[in-house]
């Protein structure tokens, strides 16, 4: 067995009878930053979820931290048991709730005792330049904020490992730049284990230490001598 | 360089004649106003005025001196409030059911847990009566009567509306779950149990709609009239029909009704702000983030309860009507009684329910497309005359149409009572194909726009073909509506020319049982074919698709 904290061996999955993900075999060591490059449909999205729990694989292993989580057509470990950090594509911010209370419920559900939860909040909104809006609603933030506050309620559990589906393919190049560089220094401060989904190849390789390219639900064999990110 | 085609909006805007888009709009703004607007308008300036003509406050002064009033005010809050109740804490579980877990026979439990909402409410009171009247079956079951004084009571008018509304509460319910963005749902599956996930994040997300529910049922309790007559609850809608028909006091039957029209102006109002314009847009959600799931124990007993709320709602009220008939040929024999009552409602509420779609679509259309802030208004305009008691809309009727030369004629003829449909129902039928256009995307009408099609070529061959379902499901829904309707047609129907729900209502009192149960199962029969149908064609759920 291999020191690595992400593992997937042989992972498959149907939809319908059609091929989504195929026999995708991947290794992320401890604090490797790795994007995941491929253009729309490929299986992007669908992989990640199978990582997070989201869907079932039909076929192979997951293992995350040394544990396995999934093998043999199902789910060992439901989501909640993965300690994983998820950034969605269109961030999934809970409206009712306001900035805090978005990370909030998961420290909650997590049962961190009360103290210790309001002091984590405000370390991490902090960390994201987001502490003045606080109390503020997903609604009352613009786009770059929202997004900052997705990330905030990723790391605010103190995950090891952090999945980000295009997390900034919605704002401008900018915006999008800035976020970048900060969103790669929190990774290499926190040293946590990251697969970030681009189809931006200039975005995979300003974040990542190695990008692997996907093409049809399988990585692409081609690329298999993986391009090294030019952080 | 840019071209403008010479038929686009563009172009004729800037001509001094209306666009032929302005014009049709305007005219069905004028015929809602006219049918449905004037009457309640009508009915309010005859209240504030005294014989004489001048401005009066009478009619409205023992609404706060008289004991008496204020006791009414209470009963009609209680009975909207606990059939808003009940009919919440019913349907919306089964909504979150329906929406979220696995459940055989779906399609079918669904419809049969529906057909209440079809079933005119008066009918459904007429079969609790038959159940659980001083002569009901359970009475001569038991040999003693022990249910008649529930049955005649609030809490039995409570019961009867509060399984009337259940489905509004369910749909609704439904609706709202499925389109719980499931990326919200599965970030927190990350953090949260299901459990807690459901109580944290799906439950907050669909309360605002489940509570809007609750607030319309609330206002269709309150503007009932057949329930409470015929279980002989005193309340607002009741005792105007009463100021009217037995004394013709216009001023004081509406005034009886004002504070309930305040109460629905506040709450279409509400519901206005807290639903918004999800009123109108109900996509689903591709893929479901929280799925129920139960234990098999589990599951057998929510079937068992879903089967028990079938059997109370529908099964049972039914086999009492059907009990009651004594036999197919007391059907046969009333049918030919009634054969007359039969026909008129058939062709009344086909042609009802034809007219107000036509005027629908286009008021639809102009909700959902109109380009000023005019439309912000047109929500709680609709819900509020949905809301307006059938005996308002009836008394309204009467005093506005009941006058000399065309309106005089068509006050005397059958046509009057399709006035009153088209009164009463075309704000639903709106809202429902607001609904419909919002779903067709602008680039559409666009396109042809830019292709060179005049308005009137794109709505009928772009907007209206894309509009087809939405137009069956609101008439159907209007046809059901219409062939039920009680409250204003038994005001407004010349002598003589009767429906079959005024003519059941006016048998209750002195014909045989058996016979008004056996109208009131064919007005069930034909209620549930066009729902049938209806379910039958509706386009099936959304496939699931890979991410």
């Amino acid at each position: 067995m291999s020191g690595a904290f992400l593992r997937l061996v042989d992972v498959t999955k149907r939809f319908d009878e059609r091929f989504v993900i195929e026999r995708v075999s991947l290794e992320l060591r401890e604090g490797q930053a790795m994007a995941l490059l491929g253009p729309s449909g490929c299986g992007k999205t669908t992989l990640l979820r199978l990582i997070a729990g989201l869907e079932t694989p039909d076929d192979g292993e997951i293992w995350i931290a040394a544990k396995k989580v999934a093998a043999k057509g199902r789910n060992t470990v439901a989501p909640r048991g993965r300690n994983i950090g998820f950034v969605f594509q269109d961030l999934a911010l809970w409206p009712h709730l306001t900035v805090a209370g978005n990370l909030d419920f998961v420290l909650q559900s997590q049962r961190w005792e009360r103290r210790t939860r309001r002091d984590r909040v405000d370390e991490v909104l902090r960390m994201v330049h987001m502490a003045p809006h606080a109390d503020k609603y997903p609604s009352q933030l613009s786009g770059g904020e929202q997004q900052r506050v997705a990330i905030a309620r990723a790391l605010v559990a103190r995950s090891q490992l952090l999945l980000l589906d295009e997390p900034l393919s919605n704002l401008d190049s900018d915006l999008k730049s800035a976020l970048l560089e900060e969103l790669s220094f929190l990774q290499r401060r926190l040293n946590l284990t990251t697969l970030y989904i681009t189809h931006d190849k200039l975005e995979a390789a300003t974040f990542a230490d190695t990008v692997v390219k996907m093409k049809n639900g399988r990585i692409d064999e081609s690329n298999l001598t993986l391009m090294q990110g030019v952080r | 360089m840019e071209t403008i085609p010479v038929n686009s909006s563009a172009f004729r805007h800037s001509r001094a004649l209306p666009s032929a888009r302005a014009l049709t709009l305007g005219l069905a703004v004028t015929l809602f106003v006219l049918f449905c607007v004037i009457p309640v308008v009508y009915m309010f300036v005859v209240s504030l005025t005294n014989a004489a003509g001048s401005f009066t406050l009478d009619n409205y002064q023992p609404l706060l001196t008289d004991p008496r009033q204020r006791a009414l005010m209470v009963t009609t809050i209680e009975l909207g409030a606990g059939a808003a109740i009940f009919a919440t804490v019913l349907g919306a579980p089964l909504g979150l059911l329906f929406a979220r877990a696995s459940l055989p026979a779906k399609r079918f439990l669904r419809l049969a847990l529906v057909a209440p909402l079809v079933v005119p409410p008066y009918i459904m009171a007429l079969a609790w009566v038959l159940l659980t009247g001083p002569v009901g079956l359970f009475a001569r079951a038991a040999g003693r009567d022990f249910l008649s004084d529930w049955t005649y009571s609030l809490t039995g008018a409570i019961v009867v509306l509060g399984v009337t509304f259940y489905p509004l509460s369910m749909l609704a319910t439904e609706a709202a779950a499925r389109r719980v963005d499931a990326r919200l749902e599965e970030s927190a599956l990350l953090a949260a149990s299901p459990g807690r996930v459901l109580w944290r994040i799906t439950l907050p997300l669909i309360g605002p709609t489940v509570a809007a529910a609750g607030l319309i049922v609330f206002v269709l309790a309150l503007s009932e009239f057949g329930v409470p007559a015929l279980l002989r609850v005193r309340v607002f809608t009741t005792e105007a029909f009463t100021a009217f028909a037995a004394f013709y006091d216009f001023g004081a039957g509406v005034a009886l009704c004002a504070p309930f029209l305040v109460v629905a102006l506040v709450v279409s109002l509400t519901i206005k702000f807290v639903i918004g314009e999800r009123l109108l847009v109900t996509p689903r959600s591709i893929r479901l983030g929280l799925p129920l799931t139960f234990s098999r124990p589990l599951r057998a007993m929510i079937l068992i309860g879903i089967a028990a709320v079938v059997f109370a709602s529908t099964l049972l009220p039914v086999s009492a009507l059907l009990i009651e008939t004594t036999g197919i040929n007391r059907i046969a024999s009333a049918a030919s009684t009634s054969g007359e009552a039969i026909a008129n409602s058939l062709w009344l509420a086909f042609t009802g329910a034809t007219l107000i779609v036509a005027l629908a679509v286009v008021l639809g259309y102009g909700r959902t497309r109109a380009r000023n802030r005019l439309r912000t208004f047109f929500d709680p305009a609709f819900i509020l005359l949905f809301a307006v008691p059938s005996t308002v809309v009836g008394i309204g009727i009467i005093g506005l149409w009941n006058r000399d030369g065309v309106m005089g004629q068509v006050y005397s003829s059958q046509w009057i009572i399709v006035v009153t449909y088209i009164a009463r129902f075309v704000p639903v039928a709106a809202l429902m194909l607001a609904a419909s256009v919002r779903q067709i995307s602008i680039s559409s009408e666009h396109a042809a726009e830019v292709a060179g099609a005049s308005w009137t070529r794109t709505f009928a061959s772009i907007v209206l073909p894309q509009l087809r379902t939405g137009i069956v499901a609101a008439w159907v829904v209007s046809f059901i509506f219409c062939f039920g309707e009680l409250g204003a047609t038994i005001l407004v129907a010349p002598p003589g020319e009767s429906t079959l729900p005024v003519r059941v209502y006016t048998l209750i009192a002195n014909t045989p049982s058996s016979e008004v149960a056996s109208l009131a199962l064919m007005q069930v029969g034909i209620t549930l074919i066009p729902l049938i149908l209806l379910t039958v064609f509706l386009p099936k759920k959304v496939t699931r698709k890979p991410a």
